[in-house]
């Protein structure tokens, strides 16, 4: 959940982007987009650590999509110093920082959840009661895994 | 993860290597996907990532200056030419920023996944490979044109191109081993829907059992 965790971080740094880079009073949209996004971001990565949302951080690609595009669209209608605008770049970077760590998996250093159990073992055997995690990803077992925790 | 016994007893051998997390795939004698493999990579790119990072800070004019024990001055000339101001403007980015994000990337993407993620996660190999050996190919070769065009040397700029091939030599087996894996699976199915699955690491009978068949057993 590393991932997880460095998300939720980046998602604080959009919701006090607005106060660090000191945007002006009159650039509303800014304030919304930076503080709303950033919301989001913890949101979804928050989301990730209940189970039947554990793909919500997958969502966050989508804000990441949005943050690069409005930076572009913001960027096309300034010319020259604009472009050094504190905002556009923050929002790019994070764009960028946001779509590479969205996309890792929870548990990104096990195997995915249908991998972790042997071949042909479909009782769950092999793994403890604990840890839902290592519950094969068949849609039973899933609801089994949502009721249980 | 112990392995419990397996249902059929004349796939022994596959149902072993299907679970094992250390199997080696072809067509190597070791592991690409291991963590003293992937590891180092690691490590080196966040080498990149922290030189990159550097002259950033000195594009961002959060610094003043910027070190370099060769080339002198050349380096600021470098980072403040033309060429780095057109970067920055289809980036948005100074483009040592945008090279320190692609650095931490191969990092990010060099450390999730399992030690068989040539198998389980091929599609977070592929974005990896992607990531190492295409934008560390072009971005070496960008340094070398920048000397070129610009006509200044940057020794940090230098550094960091000769971190992105390294990070290509290092890379490219696991990166190899996983397409190899799709076209296998590719090969001896040329069922579309059958890849599309194996290829976001979804558990299919087949995919597993060319894995299986792909893979031997780590010896250790």
């Amino acid at each position: 959940m590393w991932s997880r965790v460095i998300e939720i971080m980046l998602g604080c740094w959009l919701v006090i982007s607005p106060f660090i880079f000191a945007h002006p009073d009159t650039e509303l949209t800014w304030w919304i987009s930076d503080m709303l996004c950033g919301t989001a971001v913890i949101l979804f990565g928050l989301l990730s650590y209940w189970r039947p949302a554990r793909r919500a951080h997958l969502a966050t690609i989508g804000v990441a999509v949005w943050l690069i595009a409005y930076a572009y669209l913001r960027s096309s209608e300034a010319t020259g110093a604009a472009i050094q605008n504190a905002a556009i770049q923050n929002n790019m970077a994070l764009g960028l920082l946001l779509m590479m760590f969205a996309i890792i998996p929870n548990d990104a250093s096990k195997p995915p959840e249908p991998w972790r159990v042997p071949t042909g073992d479909t009782t769950r055997s092999g793994s403890s009661p604990q840890e839902p995690d290592d519950l094969p990803q068949s849609g039973t077992d899933r609801q089994l895994a949502a009721s249980h925790h | 993860m112990t392995v419990s016994a397996p249902i059929s007893s004349d796939s022994t051998a596959d149902s072993h290597a299907a679970t094992d997390l250390d199997a080696i795939p072809e067509p190597f004698d070791y592991n690409p996907s291991s963590w003293s493999q992937r590891i180092p990579i690691c490590v080196i790119a966040m080498v990149g990532f922290l030189i990159a990072t550097y002259m950033g800070l000195f594009q961002w004019k959060l610094i003043d200056s910027a070190w370099d024990p060769v080339f002198g001055g050349q380096t600021e000339a470098v980072l403040t030419s033309d060429v780095s101001h057109w970067m920055h403007k289809w980036f948005l980015i100074p483009d040592a920023t945008f090279g320190a994000i692609a650095y931490l990337g191969d990092a990010i993407f060099g450390l999730a996944g399992s030690t068989r993620r040539w198998q389980y996660r091929p599609w977070l190999v592929v974005i990896f490979g992607i990531d190492v050996i295409p934008l560390g190919i072009v971005s070496a070769v960008l340094v070398a044109m920048q000397g070129l065009v610009v006509g200044s040397w940057c020794f940090l700029c230098l550094v960091t191109a000769v971190i992105s091939l390294v990070l290509v030599v290092m890379a490219y087996d696991e990166v190899w081993a996983c397409l190899k894996y799709l076209k296998r699976v590719w090969d001896e199915t040329h069922d579309r829907k059958l890849l599309w699955d194996v290829f976001w690491g979804r558990r299919t009978a087949e995919g597993e059992a060319i894995g299986a068949r792909f893979a031997t057993p780590a010896t250790t």
